[in-house]
């Protein structure tokens, strides 16, 4: 127990020790955090910034969305390793060696949650809004993204998850923020202490990130807290759709096409 | 005024969804259209608002080919109301009240203000305006799905099986309410209904729908009941068109009897007297408001100990009432059936007693009307 208590007071003592160097920007475990934020926020906000679009265009035309999903898939199960080192040639070791890679992974979970977000919007608020007087594109920003809102931000919370955990690897082409503390300085000099905090630190930022984006959920959509006996489609379409994202993600091994309910028409006039 | 001339919807796999459809929808008035599913009442329905593009013969707009109008501003100008509401899960009741007003451009504080109006007109409380509608029941939540399609306050109102997704009780009231708002607004509706009950409810005019979408026959309620044309339209109707038609009939005709009703503190004796005099089997029991008590039965008053007054009788329940200003035969026959001893109570609008019909008077009655 002694002993334990030692070590915890060791690992807490490297880790204020070397939090930041005054003086030496890049010295320390506060830069470490800082790179890893970015990396992974960088490549969830860009993942994101792909994933609607092309999420957009597999609702509009049909055919495209088995293609597209495979494809995305099989991306996913290309070793993170593998594709960090095939980007070395071309960016070098900035910091879209890691981003571009980490943005193509997020698109296995965001991809099918934006399109199923769209697919769940029920019919009849579709079919409401058309005989509104809703032009098509109207509808589309005014109504059925909206409505689609939930479960993209459960695909975000998999895949914020997902990605800051995977940036670590990273630091095998020298980036990977907190990841260098793990490699560098704890395997490679037998060190324990840094694999710790580093650790720590990493299961803390993802922990904050899912807090934060619950929070960003219940502000942006207060109208999704099913509270009564009506809890509808909308929370099974989200709980469906983040299972099916954790279950790949957890796994690494790409999913199938999957199965959609009904066949639906969207914004075709 | 809403025509169909000669208006097809023929879909490539060979589908006939509606067939050279002729019929014209009289401004201001309630026309159903009714039918079994597959027969194009829904179709028809969505022509007018261009949701549904014929491909054959036209759909006029007071004389004006809607081909001719943008469907999206056409839509803004007709107001529809959809089976299980279709409101915007995102947006509040108020916000999907304005929906159409905010679509045409008004401020919103102007259209906030017409959807508390609106409210106001539908029966909702003003705290509901800021909930979501999966905090509203099916029935509260058809209230805003017709408050919203009023709010640009349209012309023509478009309702495709509005109430069908709502429980009985609840479909009733919700089919009252639109009777109400009618009266006051006058605008031209066409429902969609597969229920001819409520077809004969709400409508002045039906449009009676065969599979194939064929329009099997156009008329009032009254003569749908009383003479439908053909074989189909007839099964449709239902086998107790003829009781159903009673609806049409008021019962403030009918002979009502005041001398078998007594107050509960006639002497049994004289009520026994009066009703063996008449050869009445039953006598009705009212307090002294005149309000209904109960039946007694000749034979148990003979039987009454002497002096005791009908008050301490056991009395047979005196089951449904009718009003006689108010209700129509069919409220009294059903009354009539209910009722212990097959006699009606007919009541004024306070539910004192104002007589009570016999089976012969209303027999009588039946005759009457039929044919």
């Amino acid at each position: 127990m002694g002993g334990a208590w030692e070590w915890a007071v060791g690992v807490l003592d490297w880790g204020v020790a070397n939090w930041s160097y005054p003086g030496e920007p890049d010295r320390g475990i506060l830069p470490r955090l800082t790179e890893h934020m970015r990396l992974a926020y960088l490549s969830i906000l860009i993942g994101l910034a792909v994933a609607v679009p092309l999420g957009l265009a597999c609702v509009r035309w049909k055919a495209l969305y088995p293609p597209v999903l495979t494809g995305v898939n099989v991306l996913y199960a290309v070793p993170s390793i593998a594709l960090f080192f095939l980007m070395l040639p071309y960016t070098g070791f900035s910091d879209w060696t890691a981003v571009v890679p980490l943005a193509l992974y997020t698109l296995v979970i965001l991809l099918p949650n934006v399109v199923d977000g769209l697919r769940q919007v029920p019919e009849h608020v579709r079919q409401a809004a058309v005989a509104m007087g809703f032009s098509p594109l109207r509808r589309l920003v005014f109504v059925e993204m909206p409505v689609a809102v939930p479960v993209v931000i459960a695909g975000l919370r998999v895949a914020s998850v997902a990605t800051i955990s995977m940036v670590s690897v990273a630091s095998l082409v020298g980036l990977g923020g907190l990841g260098q503390l793990i490699l560098s300085e704890g395997f490679r000099r037998q060190f324990d202490a840094p694999i710790v905090v580093g650790v720590l630190l990493t299961v803390l930022l993802a922990f904050v990130t899912d807090a934060l984006l619950v929070l960003a959920q219940r502000g942006l959509t207060p109208w999704a807290r099913r509270d009564d006996r009506r809890s509808g489609r909308g929370r099974r379409a989200v709980a469906r759709a983040s299972a099916g994202a954790a279950a790949r993600a957890g796994s690494g091994t790409p999913a199938g096409e999957r199965t959609t309910p009904g066949e639906r028409q969207p914004w075709t006039s | 005024m809403i025509t169909f001339e000669g208006a097809a919807k023929l879909y490539p796999d060979g589908t006939v969804a509606v067939d050279d459809l002729d019929l014209t929808v009289e401004t201001g008035q309630t026309t159903v259209f009714v039918g079994p599913s597959g027969s194009g009442k829904t179709t028809s329905l969505r022509m007018i608002n261009r949701m549904v593009e014929p491909t054959g013969g036209a759909v006029l707009i007071d004389g004006d080919d809607i081909r001719g109008r943008d469907p999206a501003e056409l839509r803004r100008s007709i107001g529809y109301v959809i089976q299980q509401a279709g409101l915007f899960p995102h947006r509040t009741v108020r916000d999907n009240i304005a929906t159409v007003p905010l679509l045409l451009g008004w401020n919103r504080s102007r259209a906030r203000a017409r959807a508390d109006e609106l409210m106001e007109l539908v029966g909702l409380e003003p705290s509901q305006a800021g909930r979501y509608p999966h905090q509203l029941s099916g029935g509260q939540q058809q209230r805003v799905g017709v408050a919203r399609a009023l709010a640009a306050d349209p012309p023509i109102l478009l309702m495709d099986e509005p109430f069908s997704a709502v429980d009985p009780v609840v479909r009733a009231s919700l089919q009252d309410e639109l009777l109400r708002l009618q009266a006051d607004l006058h605008k031209t509706i066409v429902f969609v209904t597969h229920d001819i009950d409520e077809a004969v409810r709400l409508g002045d005019r039906i449009a009676v729908f065969r599979p194939g979408g064929r329009l099997a026959q156009y008329d009032t309620p009254e003569n749908l009941l009383a003479a439908p044309r053909d074989a189909f339209v007839e099964s449709f109707v239902g086998y107790d068109r003829g009781v159903r038609r009673l609806s049409f009939f008021p019962a403030r005709d009918l002979s009502l009897r005041e001398d078998v009703v007594f107050g509960d503190g006639t002497p049994v004796t004289e009520a026994a007297a009066v009703a063996r005099g008449k050869g009445e089997p039953w006598v009705l029991v009212v307090d002294g408001d005149r309000m209904p008590l109960g039946w007694a039965a000749a034979d148990r008053l003979d039987r009454a100990p002497a002096g005791a007054a009908l008050g301490s009788l056991d009395l047979a329940p005196y089951g449904h009432t009718f009003d006689v200003g108010a209700d129509s035969l069919r409220a009294a026959l059903d009354a009539a059936v209910l009722s212990p001893a097959g006699r009606a109570v007919g009541v004024d609008s306070e539910g004192r007693v104002a007589g009570v019909v016999t089976q012969d008077d209303l027999g009588t009655a039946l005759w009457s009307v039929a044919e």
